[in-house]
């Protein structure tokens, strides 16, 4: 029983820690708009820690640049399982206006499983909001997961099972797309 | 049976189950009432409750260079001395455990709780630790003094016609408050209870004087290397700590038995409790952003202290 009540707590209160592979801070303000009263994330549990080892949703923002890509996957270990990676805005997905520069190492996929992927330049707030919410959704289901394999310690197992996980987007970097994809997901 | 009663009020009413209880919701209504005055929505009540469980369910990474004995056990160590110390807090009347000079005790338990942490800290071999624990070093010598000065305060108050001249004993506390109404009530009490409010927000790490574990600076200072289990004992801690703290005040500045009837004084024991927290924690939250390092250490040692010492002078005289 206790096991199950911490399933559900893990929905219930995500951390974020906040990574800024050279982003132009576009990004990393609609993130703190989300957090401040505006949008208020922390009616849903979500609060952003100060340090990686805390965190349970680790926000990627920025096209991953050749200087950052070390202490990327440096900072990505550091989180302990189960964790999610949300990759926000158009640049962790493809590199955005930045793509073919030679001081890009991205994409965000080529060094870790992107669990949602929250598009646009910049993605809106409530697009980021429902990107959350399914990534704490998806922690709720790996946190089963990893108890189903037994242990703390992610097997390969576990690992394999959410490789196969389907992976959520939201929004195509358009924004009229992008506010349609949140409404849909706050309708459902 | 008397050792049953005993253990029933040791883990169960007073002790370790209310205690976790109440600490739960006074956070969660800390959190609820600021976001409230912030015109939040604001985390549900048992947000704490959730975050705690949540944290018992993580991975817990020890870090290479930390020592692993003192890294884990400094956590559980500091929860157990600070149940320990709530055992000698009287509320609604019932003390689990008491001795001749209950003050004293507490605080000295209450600083070894915060050692535990500062332990904890510097075996995690983290320099961001090591920043949070020489923070939090000028936070305990910020507030121990003027809380030490109220402790003498009160303990004079009540033992001024007493051949020992002071009371230490909590148990003497209320059986005086009982006889001659709340000490809050007596103009030369209230300097010292001022004091002592502006002493729970620091003694317990609330949000503008919490510089030990400022996560936008410090990397949440001591606590950077922390995860899993061992947060989620640190988190519990804190939470305790508030309602340790506001029992305390409730017991030395307002008494325990108001009406007699054991519910009626559980009941109003606890919105004393949310009352102290709201004046002493939430409302310096929701108006104050984080101060320095050493404005904590100027305000605490010019203006709490000086409550605290006018308190004592008044006490002294007699007035």
């Amino acid at each position: 029983m206790f096991q199950k009540w911490i399933d559900k707590s893990m929905r219930k209160s995500p951390w974020i820690y906040h990574i800024n592979a050279g982003s132009c801070n576009g990004c990393d303000i609609e993130l703190v708009s989300v957090l401040t009263p505006r949008y208020d994330a922390e009616r849903f549990g979500f609060h952003l820690t100060g340090t990686p080892r805390q965190a349970d949703i680790v926000v990627v923002s920025g096209p991953i640049t050749m200087q950052s890509v070390d202490r990327l996957i440096r900072t990505l270990a550091q989180v302990p399982e189960p964790k999610c990676v949300v990759s926000l805005g158009s640049c962790p997905r493809s590199g955005n206006v930045f793509k073919g520069s030679f001081a890009i190492a991205g994409p965000l996929e080529k060094y870790t499983h992107v669990d949602v992927s929250v598009g646009g330049c910049t993605p809106k707030p409530e697009a980021i909001v429902a990107g959350l919410a399914k990534a704490a959704e998806i922690l709720e289901e790996k946190r089963r997961e990893m108890r189903k394999h037994g242990g703390m310690a992610p097997s390969p197992a576990v690992a394999a099972a959410v490789e196969h996980e389907e992976r959520a987007e939201f929004g195509t970097g358009d924004a009229t797309a992008v506010r349609q994809g949140a409404e849909q997901e706050a309708d459902a | 049976m008397q050792i049953l009663i005993q253990l029933f009020h040791i883990l169960v009413f007073p002790g370790l189950l209310f205690d976790v209880a109440m600490g739960v919701l006074l956070m969660g209504l800390n959190n609820k009432l600021v976001a409230r005055m912030q015109n939040r929505v604001g985390p549900p009540i048992l947000q704490p409750w959730y975050d705690f469980l949540k944290c018992c369910g993580k991975e817990t990474i020890i870090p290479a260079r930390a020592k692993r004995a003192v890294f884990l056990g400094s956590p559980y160590l500091g929860f157990v001395l600070l149940i320990s110390v709530s055992m000698f807090i009287p509320f609604a009347g019932f003390i689990p455990v008491t001795m001749g000079s209950d003050l004293v005790v507490i605080l000295y338990l209450l600083t070894f709780v915060s050692v535990c942490e500062i332990l904890g800290a510097a075996s995690s071999g983290s320099p961001f630790a090591g920043v949070g624990l020489s923070r939090e070093m000028v936070a305990m010598i910020s507030y121990e003094l003027p809380f030490v000065l109220v402790i003498l305060t009160v303990a004079r108050a009540v033992g001024a016609d007493q051949p020992s001249g002071a009371v230490f004993s909590l148990e003497g506390i209320l059986a005086y408050q009982e006889m001659n109404g709340p000490l809050l009530f007596s103009p030369a009490a209230i300097p010292a209870a001022i004091a002592m409010l502006f002493v729970i927000p620091c003694e317990t790490g609330m949000h503008p004087f919490d510089i030990a574990e400022a996560e936008t600076e410090i990397c949440e200072g001591m606590l950077a290397e922390y995860s899993g289990t061992p947060l989620a004992m640190y988190r519990l801690t804190h939470m305790v700590k508030v309602y340790t703290m506001s029992s305390l005040f409730v017991a030395m500045f307002l008494g325990n038995r108001f009406t007699g009837i054991v519910p009626v004084d559980i009941l109003i024991g606890i919105l004393l409790c949310i009352a102290v927290m709201f004046i002493s924690a939430a409302l310096p939250h929701a108006v104050c952003a984080r101060l320095k390092v050493e404005q904590v250490f100027h305000f605490y040692w010019t203006v709490v202290t000086g409550f605290a010492l006018a308190g004592l002078l008044l006490v002294w005289a007699g007035v």
